[in-house]
């Protein structure tokens, strides 16, 4: 048996609480230092031998992986001494996986990374700037357009990702609906009025129990357009750049659509999956919405499996009196510090940018091809699917009116994105009115991409 | 003057207020009662099979259990994986790293639990209010400290980072459980063992190992069920397709930015599912077998 002293034991207790504190604190900082590769100026203008193993991650399903790996297999039989490993995840995930690779400062060498979250690592400085390795002509970007090469910088200017493929947001319509409605649909270059009068003139002709729109006053993809229509900055540094005016008048417009019937209930709203193919537009409940590019095709194909033949189309969200609404959403490739294979990485991002081999695998699977090239490839190639092609061309459309760049800050999708939905929400469910839920969420947007 | 009010009438119950004399209607009511409930609870997962039974573009068509398109097509296809991933690698993995965590979550709990109920020793109880202290730790909390160490180990990529933790007992939950369990065994049963000559070691491995069948029983039912599901873990260190679990290749059909393969996706979970409810099974059976031996009643 053990003597039994008080005194002692806490004095011992302390003795060992404060050890483990002092083992785990040096662990802390022993693995808070972990080291950098000590890259060269001729590593940092990539250049170099391609050889060695490189990791290379990006998000999606499917075929987007079937994808992906085919142009990673083809580089490989190109450098017969380089292996690229292989990680995906589905979007979000992949960002929470990434998030904790970044701190522990094991990124893939080659990232994929999306305009909205690029201010998230180049925050932390943890991205190498791509710049030097355009000069040295590692990574040749001569078919990408300055407009859509732009959304790959960050707050310095200088380029962190390299757009690869380029998304946007659209108007959805079910064009049967709409016909048997007797609503025609809204001209090119229609804006906010043109479109609210297209919603009344539907819903006096949809059946009952079909709104004519998701209710998506807490999109923040569609107040975007409606920033940019106007001519409004986004953000303005760590900041929300425009006005408390400017979201009470969006919100009461919307809460308007409402009121009037054209949009569905919050709670239908709410309760909506966030995938296209289980979307309320996808099976036919609702006439339109405001869902990416991309997602033609899979709601076509849930369309197609009730049965009824409608057929879905898609139109460039509304534009304002400074012009188009629409921005381009890029995705790309990056290169992090701790990568210690910056050639082979700089190579393969030039390889997927350029090679029409790449191009003609990956298909504009996760946004249109930026390579002008490679793009006028895909639009020319009989076997590409005719709902592609008119993705592909409204992408087109788009570009050709010069969209505007918005620099996302860091935290965008954690902060701005999840208090704006909140906030309407608010709203739409009679929490808060309009001027209350904007001041709360400029309190709360404003103080979280500040930090 | 005093009036009398007339006392109130009964209320006629609808259903009379004596339970039925017949077993026959006794038995009915609470079957119906049952069936009821189970197929309540049940709905969603016949919806899943039938949906996992459906044409890919049909799954949504309907909140009912069965159309007239039947098709197993979204096994073969889900099982396949598209060609580079396959589920019978992913199944394999999921077993390996559950067995692994099992066996070591057994082992060193019940040997942790085992110290902290019957051996005095000095910071004895800091000690157990530090591994209790845990449990309000978060797992997020810990995630990136835990991930740089297990990168700075080079166990990335492979399944120590997830099963070598199991053996160092740090699952507070299953060494409370195990404590609490342990120390309500009679300490008279030591003192026997002790008499006839056994250590430590034989106290632990003859008298409160076989005692303890319930709380091992329930230990590995649990850590089956949270190892087979956990996504996080995987996901952070199996980075590789070659090791994913289930639960990885379960994702690999979902994208909110793309097209997702939602009648693979219900297929294989319905095929997921499978291990799970034979292993509750089992150890349910394990459970009360051990209570009826162990003289625990």
């Amino acid at each position: 048996m053990q003597a039994r002293g008080r005194g002692p034991r806490r004095a011992g207790a302390r003795r060992v609480v404060a050890g483990s504190l002092a083992v785990l604190c040096a662990a802390a900082v022993a693995a808070c230092g972990q080291r950098l590769p000590d890259h060269s100026p001729e590593e940092l203008g990539g250049q170099g031998e391609i050889t060695g193993d490189i990791r290379l991650s990006w998000w999606g399903s499917g075929t987007r992986n079937e994808r992906t790996n085919a142009v990673a297999d083809i580089f490989e039989a190109d450098h017969p001494g380089v292996r690229v490993s292989r990680e995906t995840a589905d979007f979000g995930n992949y960002f929470k996986r990434l998030n904790v690779q970044g701190a522990g400062r094991n990124m893939p060498c080659v990232t994929q990374l999306q305009a909205r979250t690029l201010g998230d690592f180049t925050a932390r400085d943890v991205l190498l700037p791509l710049d030097p390795m355009i000069e040295s002509g590692a990574i040749d970007v001569s078919d990408i357009p300055d407009a859509v090469l732009d959304t790959g910088r960050g707050a310095d200017g200088k380029l962190y990702m390299l757009p690869t493929g380029a998304a946007y947001d659209a108007l959805l319509v079910n064009e049967t609906l709409a016909r048997e409605a007797d609503a025609p649909l809204p001209e090119p270059g229609y804006d906010w009025d043109d479109y609210i009068d297209f919603l009344s003139q539907a819903a006096d002709g949809l059946p009952e129990g079909i709104p004519a729109t998701s209710l998506r006053g807490g999109l923040p993809n569609f107040f975007i357009a409606y920033v940019q229509g106007l001519g409004e900055e986004m953000f303005s540094g760590d900041a929300l750049g425009f006005s408390e005016e400017l979201l009470i008048g969006y919100w009461e417009m919307w809460e308007e659509i409402r009121a009037r019937g054209l949009a569905n209930s919050p709670t239908a709203n709410a309760e909506e999956p966030p995938s296209p193919e289980a979307s309320y537009v996808a099976s036919g409940d609702v006439l339109s919405d405001n869902r990416p590019g991309n997602a033609l095709t899979p709601i076509q194909g849930t369309l197609d499996g009730q049965g009824q033949g409608h057929r879905m189309t898609s139109l460039p969200l509304p534009s304002g009196p400074a012009g188009s609404g629409n921005v381009l959403i890029a995705s790309g490739l990056s290169i992090p510090r701790n990568c210690d294979n910056v050639p082979t990485a700089a190579a393969f991002i030039d390889f997927w940018a350029n090679d029409p081999r790449s191009g003609d695998t990956y298909a504009s699977d996760n946004g249109a091809v930026t390579n002008t090239t490679l793009l006028r490839r895909q639009l020319d190639d009989p076997d590409l699917p005719d709902l592609k092609k008119r993705e592909l061309a409204l992408y087109q459309r788009i570009v050709a009116d010069d969209p505007p760049n918005v620099v996302y800050p860091p935290g965008y999708l954690a902060v701005f994105e999840s208090a704006f939905t909140r906030a309407y929400q608010d709203v739409a469910f009679g929490h808060q009115t309009v001027p209350e839920a904007v001041d709360t969420f400029f309190a709360e947007a404003n103080a979280g991409l500040a930090r | 003057m005093s009036t009398t009010s007339a006392p109130p009438r009964p209320r006629r119950l609808l259903f009379g207020n004596r339970p039925t004399r017949s077993r026959l209607l006794r038995g009915l009511a609470k079957h119906s009662v049952m069936i009821v409930t189970l197929t309540l609870m049940l709905y969603p997962l016949l919806w899943m099979f039938g949906a996992s039974l459906r044409p890919d573009n049909q799954v949504f068509n309907t909140l009912g259990l069965w159309t007239g398109d039947l098709t197993w097509d979204n096994y073969a296809d889900g099982w396949a994986g598209g060609g580079q991933l396959n589920f019978s690698r992913f199944f394999f993995n999921s077993l390996t790293i559950t067995v692994l965590s099992i066996v070591g979550n057994l082992i060193a709990c019940a040997l942790t639990a085992y110290a902290f109920a019957r051996l005095e020793f000095r910071f004895k109880k800091p000690l157990f209010a530090l591994v209790i202290g845990t449990l309000l730790l978060p797992y997020h909390v810990t995630l990136v400290p835990q991930y740089i160490l297990f990168n700075q180990l080079d166990w990335v990529g492979t399944v120590l980072p997830l099963v070598v933790p199991k053996f160092m007992a740090t699952d507070a939950f299953f060494i409370f459980l195990m404590v609490q369990f342990i120390r309500a065994l009679p300490p008279s049963l030591d003192d026997a063992a002790r008499l006839d000559g056994c250590g430590h070691w034989g106290i632990f491995w003859r008298v409160v190992i076989p005692l303890s069948v319930p709380a091992l029983g329930t230990t590995a039912l649990f850590t089956f069920i949270n190892t087979w599901n956990d996504f996080l873990g995987p996901m952070l260190y199996l980075t590789e397709p070659d090791a994913w679990t289930v639960s990885q290749g379960l994702a690999t059909f979902l994208d909110a930015t793309g097209q997702s393969a939602y009648g693979s996706l219900f297929a294989m979970s319905t095929l997921s599912l499978v291990p799970v409810l034979a292993f509750f099974i089992a150890a349910q059976k394990l459970l009360v077998e051990g209570i009826a031996t162990s003289g625990l009643k």
